[in-house]
């Protein structure tokens, strides 16, 4: 697989507090990558890192290949567009003007491309209204736009939807898929709005005290969260024997414990355990979201359905 | 860096805090020589265009830090010095960019002064004199250069400290101080070894005698050395000597700010390209 962004035991310390730890991940081509962590988990610092405005205390990482020491870094980070924290404009500009002014420090030739960009952000029609009169989701779309200039292929956002109203959070999503489909720009987007991230996200990565705890697809992360029966049962074997002979997909937890993701009912799974002399203690449905997956990965509470005695 | 500059200048024409400093300066140099004309025609007696010609230099020094911590300031207050960082661009470019931006827009500043001062100061108050216009000439030299060393300084203020408005106070508060260091050390290296004491004596006939008491405010020893080294070293006092025509060691103070201006940006880009940008 071809990967835009491999981070190798990356560290990060201030002083004597380490922001990031032993940190890797993996962002595939063409993705758009999830990046999940509570405040404070050091999801800022691995982009400031990425971006290079930050170096890291120890590990590398590579943009395309070229790994973060090599001279070639530069050269590749003009394939890179992002917008960190919050987005980089000048408040007394027009959309237009920022625009402008991204296009001379980037030394492209024209002006030919800006009206495109302004009228894939939604800001075709902001005229000489200055960036400090828009709205936060107008700034949050200039910024992106900021970061499209000079046609990258990998788009890295911060908190894209922070703070935006559910109509600023729909056109924000629409943008990236719009994107992401249109012009194969692969995506490392942070966020804590879990389920804003499930509508977009290829891939996740899940980073908790500066660690990545986990990286999956999107799809996988689908099978984890299918929706199962988990039993408690007094005989495993018979169980397992049960369910063979039944064409179940199931899973064995424990002694005791185990997981049916096949759809059957209750009673036409029950009644042949009893034939076959396994008790059932007990039996639950449960469907996992990706908030309560991410709980279960850092330590929290899992939400469960209804439990069935 | 071609790509920076042409980005920072391309700003440049368009910032309110320059174009303020170049019509400041502009003014001046229209009301300083129709204020000497003025007071020419009120006593009477010729007032030659270099007196208060160089002037300007304290306003240099003020306009300077205040252009270089607001102009620097927003690409930290808005962010946009991350957008450079993420293109790809060396720190030491993006320094440079700024310094050289800085220091041409100080320098357009000092030249609205010129320019606007010669062309209202000659036809009220006529040219320089033959032994003033060398003088005149090393001084407004020395003033480019001085200009140098203080937006280096203020340059390296400003990239250095990524909140806006703290580089803004250190900035205007920093040159204040070295304006105020400068004339009080000139005040004190100005004070008479000695004063002359007036008494008359009333015997037979009235005498008037004079006799030279010792000044205990005079600066003496290696203490005079050290205050006439900072005198001639320290940008502000620099900037005194220069505004009354004064100065005496041209070459050294230009020296001297070269010098400051080199050990400046040195610093900056030394801490700069290691700091965490924000």
């Amino acid at each position: 697989m071809d990967y835009v962004l491999t981070a190798n035991a990356i560290g990060k310390s201030y002083k004597r507090f380490h922001a990031l730890k032993n940190l890797s991940m993996h962002v595939p081509k063409g993705a758009i990558y999830g990046f999940v962590g509570k405040n404070g988990s050091g999801k800022t610092t691995l982009i400031r890192l990425i971006c290079g405005l930050q170096n890291p205390t120890s590990g590398s990482y590579a943009l395309y290949g070229t790994e973060h020491t090599e001279k070639a870094i530069r050269k590749v980070r003009k394939r890179i567009g992002a917008v960190v924290e919050t987005p980089s404009i000048y408040l007394h500009m027009t959309a237009e003007e920022n625009l402008k002014e991204q296009y001379r420090m980037l030394g492209l030739p024209s002006f030919d491309g800006i009206d495109g960009i302004l009228k894939l952000a939604g800001l075709e029609h902001t005229g000489k209204k200055k960036a400090k009169h828009f709205s936060l989701g107008m700034r949050q779309r200039l910024g992106i736009a900021i970061a499209l200039c000079g046609s990258p292929d990998f788009l890295i956002l911060d908190e894209p939807t922070n703070g935006l109203d559910p109509q600023g959070i729909i056109e924000m999503r629409e943008l990236i898929l719009k994107l992401n489909k249109e012009r194969q720009i692969t995506f490392l987007i942070s966020s804590h709005i879990l389920d804003e991230l499930s509508r977009l996200a290829t891939h996740y990565g899940f980073i908790d005290s500066g660690h990545i705890v986990k990286e999956i697809s999107a799809a996988e992360l689908d099978h984890v969260c299918r929706k199962c029966l988990c039993l408690e049962v007094s005989d495993i074997r018979a169980f397992a024997l049960t369910a063979e002979r039944m064409g179940l997909e199931y899973h064995i937890l424990s002694d005791t414990r185990a997981e049916v993701f096949s759809k059957t009912t209750v009673t036409q799974f029950v009644m042949p355990l009893a034939e076959a002399g396994c008790e059932v203690l007990s039996i639950h449905e449960r469907e996992e979201s990706l908030e309560s997956y991410y709980m279960s990965l850092i330590g929290g509470k899992i939400n469960e359905s209804t439990v069935i005695r | 860096m071609n790509q920076l500059l042409y980005a920072n200048f391309s700003r440049l024409k368009k910032d309110i805090f320059f174009r303020i400093g170049v019509l400041f300066l502009f003014a001046m140099g229209i009301l300083m020589p129709l204020s000497l004309f003025s007071n020419m025609k009120k006593y009477g007696y010729p007032i030659p265009l270099e007196s208060g010609y160089c002037f300007y230099v304290l306003f240099m020094a003020i306009f300077s830090s205040v252009f270089c911590s607001l102009f620097i300031g927003t690409e930290y207050n808005d962010g946009t010095m991350r957008n450079k960082l993420i293109a790809g661009h060396s720190r030491i470019a993006v320094y440079f960019s700024f310094l050289i931006v800085s220091i041409t827009a100080v320098f357009l500043m000092c030249l609205a002064y010129l320019v606007s001062s010669l062309c209202t100061g000659i036809p009220l108050l006529g040219f320089f004199s033959d032994a003033a216009f060398p003088v005149v000439l090393g001084h407004v030299g020395a003033i480019f250069i001085l200009a140098v060393a203080f937006t280096a300084i203020c340059t390296a203020v400003a990239m250095l400290c990524q909140n806006k408005a703290t580089t803004a106070t250190v900035c205007i508060l920093g040159v204040f101080l070295l304006l105020f260091l400068g004339v009080y050390i000139h005040a004190r290296l100005e004070e008479p070894e000695y004063y002359e004491t007036y008494y008359l004596e009333a015997e037979e006939a009235i005498e008037e005698n004079t006799s030279l008491t010792p000044n205990p405010s005079y600066i003496s020893g290696t203490k005079r050395q050290v205050y006439e080294f900072l005198h001639d070293f320290l940008p502000g006092n620099q900037a005194v000597q220069l505004s009354s025509l004064s100065a005496v060691h041209l070459w050294k103070m230009s020296f001297y700010s070269l010098l400051i201006a080199v050990a400046a940006t040195g610093t900056g880009i030394y801490i700069f390209y290691r700091e965490n940008i924000n």
